[in-house]
Order: C-alpha cells, then sequence, then structure tokens
C-alpha cells in the first residue's frame, strides 16, 4: 500500500512534494548482474509553510539529501510532483527553469569543495546575479558587499577579492549563504551546513539563517542528522528513514514526546550534553537487525523493538495523529498515550559517571 | 605513578612562512584506567599531540621542548627505530579517517593478522587467527565477515576493525582522534559505549580527541580544553563542562546546541582563532574574549587552580 | 581577472594562479631535469631569435637564397663559414639558425592549436556526458589509431607541395584527440565537485559551467600537455620535410637534411648532416624534459609531503 500524506494542514504552503519519489540503479557487472534498484526517496509528501524553518532529519542515506537536490532541481523526481507557490516545477525547462533558480537557492554541505578554488569571493557571490540578469552589472560589486555584511563577513571591502583558500571553513560557509541569498530566493534549502565545520563555528551559522529568515522572510529547508541542531533551529521538523517519512510535527514537541520508535531512537544515540535529569531513554533500538519477512511491512521493522511481527512486518503503517500537529507513521503511535514513556534511571550518564 | 605525563610539551611545523608553533607549554598527567577528552578547534594543536603520543608527526613537524612519559619512558627522547617498538604495543591509535587506514586490497583478516604477527613474530598462523576472531567479537562484529574485503564493510563497521586493531596488541594507552566523525549518530552512539566498555574491561588510558564537546562529555572522566596551541582548562568533566571558568570554554558549552533543557539563545564565538607563526605575547584568546583587558594582550595569562583538580589559564579567574 | 576584480584594483589580491605559480616554480627550479630542458629551451630560444642577424649582415648569409659567390659547392668549416656551406655555397650555420625559428613556429603553434581543439572536446564531452561523449570520443578514438605521417604524406601526395602552415594545421587536426582524453578525463572528476552544482543553482548554463567553472582547473593539465605535443609536431614536420614533401619555401632541419641526403653528401659531408640532425633530437629531449618536470609539479603524489595548517 502507498504511504498516505500526513495528516498535517499547512494554511498557505510556499512548498508541497506531493508523492515524490527518487530510484536509482546501481550498475552490477558487465553482464548487468547485480545490478539494484535503490529507493532514495519513497512517495515523499510534504507541506511547507511560508516563513518557517523546516528541518528534514535522518541519517544519512534516509534520502534527506536527495529530497534537497529534488526541490532544487538539482535532479528530477521519478514520480509525484513538487509545487512551489502552487506552480508545479517538476520538469520545468528553459526560460522558466531560469526563473526559478532565482526563487529557490541551495547551501551545501561542504564550504571546502562547494566554493570554486580559482574563483574569487566577489565572483563566486555574484555568480547568481550575472547568470540571472539582475539589476545592473555595475551595481553587482555593491550588492555583493552588501551581502556579505549580512552574513557577518565584515569589513566586507578585505574579504570581496580573496580566494576560497585564503578563508576557514566557516568563513567560506558564510560566503557560500551569502552567494545563495544575494538573489533573495523566497526558499533557501541548507543541506547539513554545519557537519563539516568545527562545532564553534555551527551557532554563528545557526544565527545567520535565522537572520536571513528575519530580515528576508525566506523559508528555510534545513536538512540535518542532529536533532540538537533541529531544535534549535527549526519551527517544524520531519523525520525520514530510509526514505520513508517516519513522524512530523512541531520541532520542540517532537524531540520532547516523540512518537515514532526510530524518532525515540535517535534521540537516544544523540549525545547529551545538559544535565541528566531530563534525560530519557527510550531503547527502541534492537541491537542486531532481525530478518524482514516482506516488503510491504513498516520499513523500521527490522530494528524496531516495539513491533509486533505479525502486524508490522506485513502491513505498511497508517498515519496516527500524536499531538497537536504531529503525527507518526507507526501502528503503535497514539497521542498521549502511556506508551514510549521514558525509562528513568542509568539515563545519566557523563563522562564515565 | 601516572600512566602518562605530558611536560611542557611544545612541537612546531617548518612552513614556508616560517615556523608554525602548533603545541605550546601544554602539561597533563593519565592515570590508568582512565579517559581524557582534548577538545578544541580545527588547528589547536589536538591532533598534533596526538600524532606526537604515537611518535608519528610528519617530516616537517618536530618536539622542540618537553617529554612525553609513558610508564617511565620518554617518548620524546626516543628513536625511530625505538619508537616502532612502542607504537600499537603500548600506545595505539583509532584514526579520524577510518576509511582511509585500511588497506582496500587486502582482506580485512589478512591485515589483522600481519599487524599482530609485526610485532609478535612468535605466534602461528593458527594462533593468530584465533586472536583476530577474538576481537572481532569483543567490537561486535560477525566472524561470517572476518575475510571480508574493507569496501564491503559499513562505516561503522570499518571504525570497529579498526578500534579492533587499535586493541589488538593490549596497549596500555589508546589514542581515538575523531573516531566518530563520518558516523551516523545511532552508529556513533554504539561506538562510543562500546569503546568505554572496552576501557573499563582492559583497564587502558584513553585520550580522546573531538571537537564536539557533547562526545566528549559523554565518554571522558577528565577534559582538557586546547584553544590555539595552549591547554586552557583542565579538570574532571563535570568541572569543565558545568562550571566552565575559562570565557572560550564558557564560549564553547554556550555555542552548543542541546537536545534537553530550555532552548536558550546560542552565543558564536565571535573572530578567528590567532595565526600561530610568530610571537603572540599575551593571551592568545584577547581578541575573542568578552572579558579582555588592556594587560590581556601584554602578558602571559598564568594558571589559576579554581578547585581542586580543576586549573584555567586565565588572570580573571 | 575577473570584471569585477578591475573596477577596483585597490583591493585585487594575488589570484591563486599567481601563489601557485610562485609554488610550482620552486617546485621546478628544484627539478634537474627541468633545469636541463630549460637551459636548452633557452640556447634554442637565442638561436632562433638571432636568426635574423645573419642576413643583415652580408646578403649572402641567407639561409634560403644568400649564396656565397666564391664557393657555390659544399664545404667544410670556415672562419667565413663557421659550420661550412651546403651544396649551392649557402651558409649551413645560418640555415641552422633559421631552423629553429621554424621548430618553435611549427612546434608550439601546431601544439598550441591540437592542445585547444583537444581541451574543449575533452571537457564538453566530459561535462555533456551521454550522447555527445560518446560520439566526440569515438571520433578521438578513429582519429588517434591513424597513423598520421601517413595520411599527411597522402595528402601531400594529392594536393602537391604543402604551405608550413598547411602542415601545421594538419598536425594539431591529428593530435588532439590524445588531449581530449585526459582532459575528459579531468572533467568526470570535476563534475563530481559541489562547486560545479553550486553554479547550476546559481543559474549558470552548460557553456559557462565547462569555460568559467570547469576550464580554470583543467588549464595547468592543458598546458602541460602542450609541451608533449611541441615534440611530437616537431618530429612530424621534421619527416614529412625529409621525405620531401616539407614547404619548399622554408629552411627547416628537416628540410636540410633532405638536401644533404638528396645530393649526395650523406656519407661525405659530417659538418652538414650532423647539426640540424642534433638539434631535432636535442630540441624533442629539452621540450620532454620540460614535460616531465612540470609533471612533476602538478602531480601532487610526486611533491614532498606537504605542510600542515
Amino acid at each position: 500500500m502507498p504511504p498516505q500524506p500526513a495528516p498535517i494542514n499547512v494554511p498557505d504552503p510556499i512548498l508541497v512534494l506531493d508523492r515524490v519519489s527518487r530510484i536509482y540503479f546501481t550498475k552490477g557487472n558487465i553482464f548487468g548482474r547485480g545490478a539494484q534498484r535503490v529507493v532514495a526517496l519513497n512517495q515523499l509528501s510534504l507541506s511547507i509553510g511560508r516563513g518557517e524553518v523546516f528541518g528534514l532529519v535522518g541519517e544519512s542515506g534516509s534520502g534527506k539529501t536527495t529530497a534537497g537536490r529534488l526541490i532544487v532541481r538539482l535532479e528530477e523526481p521519478d514520480e509525484g510532483s513538487i509545487l512551489l507557490e502552487g506552480g508545479d516545477i517538476t520538469h520545468l525547462k528553459g526560460r522558466q527553469m531560469q526563473d526559478y533558480r532565482r526563487r529557490v537557492q541551495m547551501v551545501f554541505q561542504d564550504p571546502y569543495q562547494s566554493l570554486n578554488p580559482q574563483v574569487s569571493i566577489a565572483d563566486s557571490v555574484a555568480e547568481p546575479l550575472i547568470t540571472n540578469r539582475i539589476g545592473d552589472p555595475r551595481d553587482h560589486l555593491r550588492r555583493v558587499l552588501e551581502v556579505l555584511d549580512t552574513v557577518g563577513l565584515s569589513p566586507a571591502e578585505d574579504f570581496v577579492y580573496r580566494f576560497p583558500h585564503q578563508l576557514s571553513g566557516g568563513q567560506r560557509q558564510r560566503v557560500a549563504i551569502a552567494r545563495a541569498i544575494v538573489v533573495q530566493p523566497g526558499l533557501l534549502v541548507a543541506d547539513e551546513p554545519t557537519s563539516m565545520l568545527d562545532a564553534s563555528y555551527s551557532a554563528q551559522i545557526f544565527d545567520i539563517l535565522l537572520g536571513v529568515r528575519g530580515q528576508m522572510g525566506a523559508t528555510i529547508i534545513f536538512i540535518t542528522h542532529s536533532l540538537a541542531a533541529a531544535r534549535y533551529l527549526c519551527d517544524r521538523i520531519a523525520v525520514i528513514y530510509h526514505g520513508h517519512l517516519m513522524e512530523i510535527g512541531p520541532a520542540a514537541q517532537v524531540i520532547a514526546n516523540p512518537k515514532h520508535p526510530y524518532t525515540q531512537a535517535l534521540i537516544d544515540a544523540t549525545p547529551k550534553f545538559g544535565r541528566c535529569e531530563a534525560v530519557p531513554v527510550y531503547g527502541t533500538l534492537l541491537s542486531a537487525p532481525r530478518e524482514a519477512s516482506g516488503l510491504a511491512g513498516c520499513p523500521f521493522f527490522p530494528r524496531c523493538r516495539r513491533a509486533e511481527r505479525l502486524l508490522c512486518s506485513r502491513s505498511y503503517p497508517d498515519w496516527h495523529p500524536a499531538g497537536p500537529e504531529q503525527a507518526a507513521l507507526c501502528h503503535f503511535a497514539q497521542p498521549d498515550h502511556g506508551d514510549g514513556e521514558p525509562a528513568p534511571g542509568e539515563a545519566c550518564r557523563l563522562g564515565g559517571g | 605513578m601516572p600512566l602518562l605525563s605530558v611536560e611542557n610539551l611544545c612541537i612546531g611545523y617548518r612552513t614556508a612562512q616560517g615556523l608554525l608553533k602548533a603545541v605550546e607549554g601544554v602539561n597533563f598527567t593519565l592515570e590508568a584506567g582512565s579517559s581524557l577528552g582534548l577538545v578544541g578547534e580545527s588547528g589547536c594543536g589536538k591532533t598534533t599531540i596526538g600524532m606526537a603520543l604515537m611518535g608519528l608527526l610528519p617530516p616537517n613537524g618536530r618536539i622542540s621542548e618537553g617529554r612525553i612519559v609513558l610508564d617511565g619512558v620518554d617518548l620524546a627522547a626516543l628513536s625511530e627505530e625505538e619508537l616502532r617498538a612502542v607504537r600499537w604495543r603500548d600506545v595505539a591509535m583509532i584514526f579520524q579517517a577510518a576509511m582511509n587506514a585500511l588497506n582496500p586490497v587486502q582482506r580485512v583478516s589478512r591485515q589483522m593478522t600481519e599487524a599482530i604477527s609485526t610485532h609478535r613474530p612468535e605466534l602461528g598462523k593458527e594462533e593468530l587467527l584465533g586472536q583476530v576472531e577474538g576481537l572481532f567479537q569483543l567490537v561486535g562484529l560477525p566472524l561470517a565477515r572476518l575475510h571480508d574485503y574493507p569496501h564491503q564493510y559499513s562505516g561503522g563497521m570499518k571504525q570497529r576493525a579498526i578500534i579492533a586493531m587499535a586493541l589488538a596488541l593490549n596497549p596500555k594507552l589508546i589514542i581515538a582522534d575523531e573516531p566518530t566523525t563520518a558516523l551516523d549518530v545511532v552508529v556513533q552512539d554504539q561506538i562510543l559505549k562500546e569503546t568505554k566498555a572496552l576501557q573499563d574491561k582492559f583497564h587502558m588510558g584513553i585520550i580522546f580527541i573531538s571537537h564536539d564537546i557533547s562526545i566528549v562529555a559523554e565518554v571522558c572522566q577528565h577534559i582538557g580544553v586546547m584553544y590555539a596551541g595552549q591547554l586552557v582548562e583542565s579538570g574532571s568533566t563535570e568541572q569543565v563542562f558545568y562550571s566552565p571558568r575559562h570565557p572560550y570554554t564558557m564560549a564553547l558549552v554556550n555555542s552548543f546546541p542541546t537536545l534537553t533543557g530550555e532552548r536558550k539563545e546560542l552565543t558564536p564565538i565571535p573572530g578567528e582563532p590567532p595565526n600561530l607563526i610568530g610571537v603572540i605575547p599575551g593571551c592568545r584568546f584577547c581578541d575573542r574574549c568578552p572579558r579582555s583587558e588592556a594587560f590581556c594582550k601584554l602578558e602571559p595569562p598564568s594558571w589559576q587552580e579554581v578547585a581542586a583538580g580543576h586549573r584555567v589559564l586565565c588572570d580573571h579567574c | 581577472m575577473s570584471k569585477l576584480l578591475k573596477a577596483s584594483p585597490r583591493l585585487a589580491r594575488r589570484h591563486p594562479w599567481q601563489e601557485r605559480l610562485a609554488e610550482d616554480w620552486r617546485v621546478f627550479r628544484s627539478s634537474l631535469l627541468g633545469k636541463i630542458g630549460m637551459a636548452l629551451l633557452l640556447l634554442f630560444g637565442l638561436m632562433a631569435a638571432g636568426s635574423y642577424i645573419p642576413p643583415l649582415l652580408d646578403p649572402m648569409y641567407h639561409p634560403m637564397t644568400g649564396v656565397d659567390p666564391l664557393v657555390l659547392k659544399s664545404t667544410p668549416p670556415s672562419a667565413r663559414h663557421w659550420l661550412g656551406t651546403d651544396f649551392m655555397g649557402r651558409d649551413i650555420f645560418s640555415q641552422l639558425l633559421a631552423g629553429a625559428r621554424v621548430a618553435f613556429m611549427v612546434g608550439v603553434s601546431a601544439a598550441f592549436m591540437a592542445v585547444v581543439l583537444g581541451t574543449a572536446v575533452g571537457m564538453t564531452a566530459g561535462y555533456m556526458g551521454r550522447l555527445t561523449e560518446t560520439i566526440l570520443m569515438r571520433l578521438a578514438d578513429m582519429i588517434m589509431v591513424m597513423p598520421t605521417l601517413l595520411i599527411i604524406l597522402l595528402l601531400a601526395a594529392l594536393f602537391g607541395k604543402l604551405n608550413i602552415w598547411t602542415i601545421v594545421l594538419m598536425i594539431a587536426l591529428f593530435r588532439w584527440p590524445g588531449v581530449s582524453r585526459v582532459i575528459r578525463a579531468q572533467t568526470l572528476s570535476l563534475k563530481q565537485r559541489p562547486f560545479i552544482d553550486a553554479a547550476r543553482v546559481a543559474g549558470a548554463s552548460h557553456f559557462r559551467i565547462i569555460f568559467r567553472h570547469i576550464m580554470p582547473n583543467v588549464l595547468p593539465l592543458a598546458f602541460l600537455y602542450m609541451t608533449f605535443r611541441v615534440t611530437a609536431a616537431i618530429v612530424i614536420e621534421a619527416g614529412l620535410a625529409f621525405l620531401g614533401f616539407g614547404d619548399p619555401g622554408t629552411v627547416s632541419w628537416g628540410m636540410m637534411l633532405q638536401w644533404v641526403w638528396k645530393t649526395g653528401h650523406m656519407f661525405t659531408a659530417p659538418y652538414w648532416l650532423l647539426p640540424p640532425g642534433i638539434c631535432i633530437s636535442l630540441i624533442t629531449l629539452s621540450f620532454y624534459m620540460l614535460g616531465r618536470a612540470m609533471d612533476e609539479v602538478l602531480d601532487p603524489r610526486l611533491r614532498e609531503e606537504g605542510q600542515r595548517e
């Protein structure tokens, strides 16, 4: 049974993903043997509200980066459609595609790789202005200085004529953000913008992204593997596992009160850097995965401690409302039921106790 | 006597621009069976210290001063030949890039048996294989995957294989340099837990190097915070992270998002660390420090003991 | 440099190329091969530049038309003719100098054209992929397996004597496929780098991505291949000329060898035979050594351990 869209209504969404799938085929040997069909995204449906910071959370291979690449149209979905402000952009071409590039921008994961080493900061940041023929070329430099100031690279005059290798990782990522916001996009996709940086730079990048939302009213899709970062930055989050949407809801609420066993497992695994007493332990992850009996069941069945073989391995779960604006794709998810209560004790461990 | 004591360690790199003082005047001790976390931004010298402990500094790097005493032997004074005997037998390392530490064209079992047999040539083939099997069980790798090639392993399995290799000769000290940066949270959590369990079991000393304070807080009993080549604060994990006294440590702690507790504002650390080529007369953090005063720039700060075992390199404490 | 940079030179910093060139020059200087190659090339360069002087001193030193009225046959070296004269009394030394000029002209311009063409094709094939790549690369394969000299000989036989520029063009047309293969491979790896994705998201066209974002990153490699192509071009031109299909209006070393052979002085006039022969060997050798030294500069694996931050 194909997954249904989560029953969460967003009034006036800026972006809608409607049952979007992306399937890759790996090459086998020269006889085509061993070729595999890898479903990176399985019928993902999301509505993203105007001006919100929306978090896509998942492990590597969960399809979160693929979702981001589909949204900025670096790739095209194999099924489903993507709508920006109500207009279908799934298969845009030519002139209209060019127009789309002005409205949706992206910040990439690795700032050491996403800036061309041979291009100066000024030219990197001005690139979207030049390619989209925005404004008078004589004003480009002024505009570049402006956005560099916005991302906190000041005095901007000191940075414009440098080259990427002369900057630190944090500075490079700020240049990448400047390049993305120079055309004042309505939607910004940030793909793990801090995972390659020292932890101490993350806060800077987070604050710049929040500033971008505040000053320009841009909607931000923040792709991350860290629930802690999502909690700080996002209004709402969606948790993805192996291409399937597992849980969706307001960030603070989902993290404080997760209903899906996978979300709970992620919370368990995140290093708790805080006072011990508040830390719950859910213990929903099996240490050794079990065999799945078929393709029809819940995608998380092989690793889920709470799963019941008869039910979970055979039927794909439905969405269950799990709180205000929160829903989980699990047979056992129920709003404020006793299950999933954190087990106290043994939670407190810090520095080996 | 502590297992390891590092005294006034100074390490420099020769570069085209001049001598880069990557580590300057670092002191710390580590008891057997305990763990020390070294935290700091990249370029603060934490990896350099790890490499120096292994005797694996790059050709342009040199220990200019200080001693690294492991079980009564000064590693800094050993020749390359003598170091080679110490390496892996007494000090083992879990590398940052586990993916690259395994030879892609050799089966994992073969790599491990060879690594062991170079230090213990008296063992026969059967005994070696038995040892490797034991190690696999220890780190939770399935025995069925013993004879696979590294590319058939997932990231977590490779990291486990690297840990198994580090444990192979029962070393007294293990240096783990960002062992989990490339891994997902779930796998990272498993590896961290296992590392801790193994440490308790074998009573080894661990030096855990990371830029991520949340990971270090999770696994280590003692913490050393490094900044621009110097240790700036050290103490027990509770002391350093719950009552940080150095402005840099405070900033680090406050710039980190948490999963629990109130959702407070993060305060980013402004600016960039100083260039380590050349002489820095005063405090190295003063340009980014909210509390800095005129004298901070001119005179080097001194160590203050703010509580038992909790020391801070700052005159404002 | 970019337009934006020119807008206010006050702020301009050194381009990474400049920094890299400085570093590369340091590595290059430490290579013995590079130094020898460089010295030899300098010598040939001086010869080429000096080739303009003898005809100015005396019309009889003109390499093509100048004839010593007192000699009119091949003579061994003398104070008047440092390397002797050829069968009709022309000065061999001034011919040798003129030959250096032709060798540079043929070698560098043919190699330049081949590299420009090969780079453009390689980048396009690597970046576009699919059918474009298949067509361009199969074409390259086809041309690569053709024996250049033989084809040019056939064409020369069909169309009569070839002009020196026609020869240059033909060499270029037959020598680009090797370059395009290497550039394509480099482009394929560059294409995977996120900065190309970033350029696409910024809205850059394919054309702009190829020439603005990929080209600056493959140019060093293209330049390296140019030195190897120079060698090939010089050898081909010499071969053609020796076989009698050269441009009769120019004096090249291959031409000189042909005259030696045709007039039967092969075994009687070593002063005439050896200088052009040695020069051809040395100039190809020097370009080859230069290329090897540059290879060392470009190949990070051959460099000494880089400095840590």
